[in-house]
């Protein structure tokens, strides 16, 4: 009972301390005794805060983590922030999702994609991965020394574990099996630092749903460089969630100076994080999603063999994207398949079309519509294999 | 640009009469041999461009004849930012306000926020950018810039620091 109240009253005093980033407002809350040392100005031992997400809604934990940046004054305090989600691949911020991911079977798998503000590559998450960030001042952005909280707490409930951090800041197990990555972000007044930790991931979906889209891309974006994984239970079979989040509290705590309790937040909770739901619908659209994805290009040979004849034919694609929208269009197209003016119309429907097999299909079905016959079945044999171009 | 400031902790450590530009700077007999290298560095490009001003978050604009601003990062900012992988500009027609974000840069530190030092509209971004993104860091003042912007409030100019300002500024947030 005393640990229920003591939990909620954190977190009202926590949302106040949030509010007036100035200074403090003690009438804020009426119930004074528990909350008042969040109130004022923290000293060390009140300077760290450890909060663990109850949503598993990838957007929504994005969001949160958006909107602590965004509100909470990382000056004179840090926050450790804990989070995990439901099926879902991520990819960093001037990533290309064409390349980094199969969005076709993520659709098929019920697999949403999101694009974080923070840089690197992409990651699959699921429950049996945690993600940790870490909220600082910039002044205190120190990525090795927060690999360090893990990697302390791995060795401290598991002695003998051989986990190292890297210079690029991933966590090895055994020397060469990735168990973290980290990536980061830097924004006005204040910094995060978020790395996942692979417990108990789901590996076979994760390698199902980390390879590319389609074949045929040129692009500048930010790659991902691959690495073999391994889950923790896997080498340490008998940790299990509750003592690795504890251990990792601790750890923070003892690296830190601090002395934080374990704190549940729930994002959709308005009152506690006012406007986080904006920052989560920014953060679900095709727009941010897709959109920023840098400028790139498709070039790429389309099988127009159909199943009737035994002549082979091909068509070549060109496409340039940018904004996720295609920019310009071209096909070639055997004119004794199909002629000119067909494949021609069909490029024009292309142009200013998002570069999404959903968004294509319904420009293209109109002009379907307009032929028939042997035509019809081509020209719709020619639309498949453009769509299927865009994942 | 939204990494500096940051570094500092890391540097406070390293105990050297050299100031933290040679540190980290490819070194060269040219540049060991004067002190102090960061006024060095910043008086070659004034003479360059005479009209450099700099905003606390280490971008610089200089304006051109055209009533134009060419916006970048300062020396502090690269090589605070470590290694350019990817920079994310606007588009062309952008109506920006002081201090909006504009686009960020992503780096082997981080992603890493770009705000506008004026109000105006953005009429060029710097597409060398795309395939050599490490021209921010190697030619931060020339080929390293990122856009080009109309000044629709030239009043702001003056809440921005000029080179002097800028180098004492940069020593303050170092102590």
């Amino acid at each position: 009972m005393m640990l229920h109240l003591r939990r909620t009253s954190l977190l009202r005093g926590w949302s106040g301390v949030c509010r007036c980033q100035t200074g403090n407002q003690p009438s804020r809350n009426s119930s004074s005794s528990s909350t008042s040392s969040l109130f004022v100005a923290p000293d060390s031992s009140s300077a760290g805060l450890v909060l663990h997400s109850q949503s598993t809604n990838v957007y929504q934990n994005l969001a949160l983590e958006d909107w602590i940046d965004a509100n909470v004054d990382l000056q004179q305090r840090s926050i450790l922030l804990l989070w995990r989600n439901r099926p879902a691949v991520v990819i960093g911020r001037h990533q290309n999702p064409w390349t980094e991911c199969n969005l076709p079977a993520m659709r098929r798998m019920g697999i949403p994609l999101a694009r974080r503000r923070s840089g690197g590559g992409t990651v699959f998450h699921d429950l049996g991965n945690l993600n940790l960030t870490f909220f600082t001042s910039k002044k205190a952005y120190d990525r090795q020394r927060n690999l360090k909280v893990v990697t302390e707490a791995l060795r401290r409930v598991r002695p003998g574990l051989d986990v190292q951090a890297t210079d690029r800041f991933d966590i090895l197990l055994n020397g060469h099996y990735k168990i973290s990555g980290t990536a980061s972000r830097l924004s006005r007044k204040s910094s995060y630092h978020h790395c996942t930790l692979l417990h108990s991931a789901d590996r076979s979906a994760l390698s199902t749903v980390l390879r590319p889209s389609c074949p045929g891309i040129h692009s500048n974006a930010t790659p991902s460089v691959p690495s073999p994984v391994a889950n923790l239970l896997d080498h340490a079979p008998t940790l299990q969630w509750e003592e690795l989040l504890d251990g990792l509290v601790n750890q923070y705590n003892a690296e830190f100076g601090f002395s934080s309790a374990l704190t549940l937040v729930n994002p959709t909770d308005e009152s506690v994080f006012p406007g986080l739901s904006r920052m989560e619908t920014e953060l679900r659209s095709w727009d941010w999603t897709f959109g920023k994805t840098p400028k790139f290009s498709v070039q790429t040979l389309l099988d127009l063999t159909d199943g009737r004849s035994s002549a082979r034919s091909s068509a070549q694609l060109h496409m340039e994207v940018k904004n996720g929208l295609i920019e310009s269009c071209e096909l070639d197209v055997p004119a004794d398949w199909l002629p000119r003016r067909l494949s021609g119309e069909l490029v024009n429907m292309l142009v200013g079309e998002r570069f999404c097999p959903h968004g294509a299909a319904a420009a293209v079905a109109l002009l379907l519509r307009s032929e028939s016959g042997e035509l019809q079945t081509r020209l719709h044999h020619l639309c498949d294999a453009v769509l299927s171009v865009m994942g | 640009m939204a990494a500096c400031g940051l570094f500092r902790s890391l540097f406070s450590n390293f105990s050297t009469v050299l100031p933290l530009l040679t540190r980290s700077a490819p070194l060269s007999p040219l540049r060991l041999a004067c002190k102090p290298y960061f006024r060095r560095t910043l008086a070659s490009s004034s003479r360059l461009s005479a009209a450099l001003k700099f905003t606390d978050k280490h971008e610089w604009i200089r304006v051109g004849d055209d009533g134009i601003g060419t916006v970048g990062i300062s020396n502090f900012a690269q090589e605070a930012l470590g290694d350019v992988v990817y920079c994310g500009l606007p588009e062309v027609g952008t109506q920006l306000a002081q201090q909006d974000e504009f686009g960020a840069l992503e780096s082997v530190k981080a992603a890493s926020e770009l705000y506008s030092p004026l109000t105006g509209e953005v009429v060029e971004v710097n597409t060398l950018l795309a395939d050599n993104p490490g021209l921010v860091n190697k030619s931060c003042y020339q080929d390293g810039w990122l856009m080009k912007m109309t000044i629709a409030k030239p009043a702001e100019l003056d809440t921005l620091m000029d080179e002097a300002a800028y180098e004492r500024y940069i020593r303050s947030i170092e102590d």
